[in-house]
């Protein structure tokens, strides 16, 4: 299971590690939004804009409609969700040691301090 | 003073876990490699208790952890060799998890750096893996449990 979900998560990995990507998901998380709006507050060229959304696309984070001559998109958050579950559970598993840690050395701490009053 | 851990990924076979802790370098270094210290906050899996632990800290040194499960003693066993010790400041060891039956689960070199500033420690750990897919298996490892919640915790954030 973790092993079929990897390559899926390489593809969302891949698609968020573009600033121009990062922007079209913020912009969709306000809903759906058409093409030329989408490439209209990145300064890119529609084409340009078309690819990065294609590749959002590919990693099953934004669909695209045809209504007319208006090819709209929306953000499909469920794939993003994945992959911040993916590392987010390694690292609750690291924090909670880290967290023993914390009060481990809040012991000693207050041991080496009980030490140096009695000299 | 709460700094969360931050977990990245630089390169397609590691992984980077750094976290600050309100204590001296010292005291972190000890409570890191000391055994019996090394008990106390090295959570085993669930299911898991720790029956070994040993930790020779010199080059050279071995490392060694076993767990028992209800099932098996030892259910999981990590063993490793230090292969540079500078005291308070760096170690670093090779580590391989085994399951009970010998079956090795994966390999790495794990890098521990420590930096002291104004009493805060930041500790960071490098993990190397042989590959990506071990790289990615570690990280995905812990996924099944508490997946739920950690759902319900990323629902509320993402909407």
């Amino acid at each position: 299971m973790v092993v079929d979900r990897s390559p899926r998560l390489d593809h969302v990995f891949h698609a968020l590690a573009h600033p121009a990507r990062r922007a079209i998901i913020r912009q969709l998380s306000g809903g759906e939004r058409n093409l030329t709006e989408l490439a209209a507050p990145l300064k890119m060229t529609f084409p340009a804009a078309t690819k990065h959304v294609r590749v959002l696309e590919g990693a099953k984070l934004v669909r695209r409609r045809v209504v007319g001559r208006e090819h709209l998109c929306r953000l499909d958050a469920q794939p993003l969700k994945e992959a911040m579950l993916w590392t987010e559970s390694f690292r609750q598993s690291w924090e909670a040691r880290f967290e023993e840690l914390d009060s481990l050395l809040d012991e000693m701490k207050a041991d080496e301090q009980a030490r140096a009053r009695r000299r | 003073m709460k700094k969360p851990l931050q977990v990245s990924t630089p390169t397609d076979t590691t992984i980077v876990l750094t976290r600050a802790f309100d204590a001296p370098r010292r005291l972190v270094w000890e409570a890191t490699f000391t055994p019996e210290l090394m008990r106390r906050w090295m959570l085993p899996p669930p299911g898991f208790t720790m029956t070994t632990c040993r930790c020779v800290l010199r080059a050279g040194g071995e490392l060694e952890v076993a767990w028992k499960s209800d099932e098996a003693d030892p259910a999981m066993t990590l063993r490793g060799v230090f292969t540079e010790v500078i005291p308070h400041e760096r170690a670093v060891h090779t580590e391989t998890m085994a399951l009970g039956s010998g079956q090795v689960v994966g390999s790495l070199v794990e890098q521990h750096e420590f930096f002291e500033e104004g009493g805060v420690t930041t500790m960071r750990i490098t993990q190397t893996y042989d590959s990506k897919e071990a790289r990615d298996g570690a990280l995905a490892s812990g996924m099944d449990e508490g997946m739920e919640a950690c759902y319900q915790q990323l629902d509320g954030v993402l909407g």
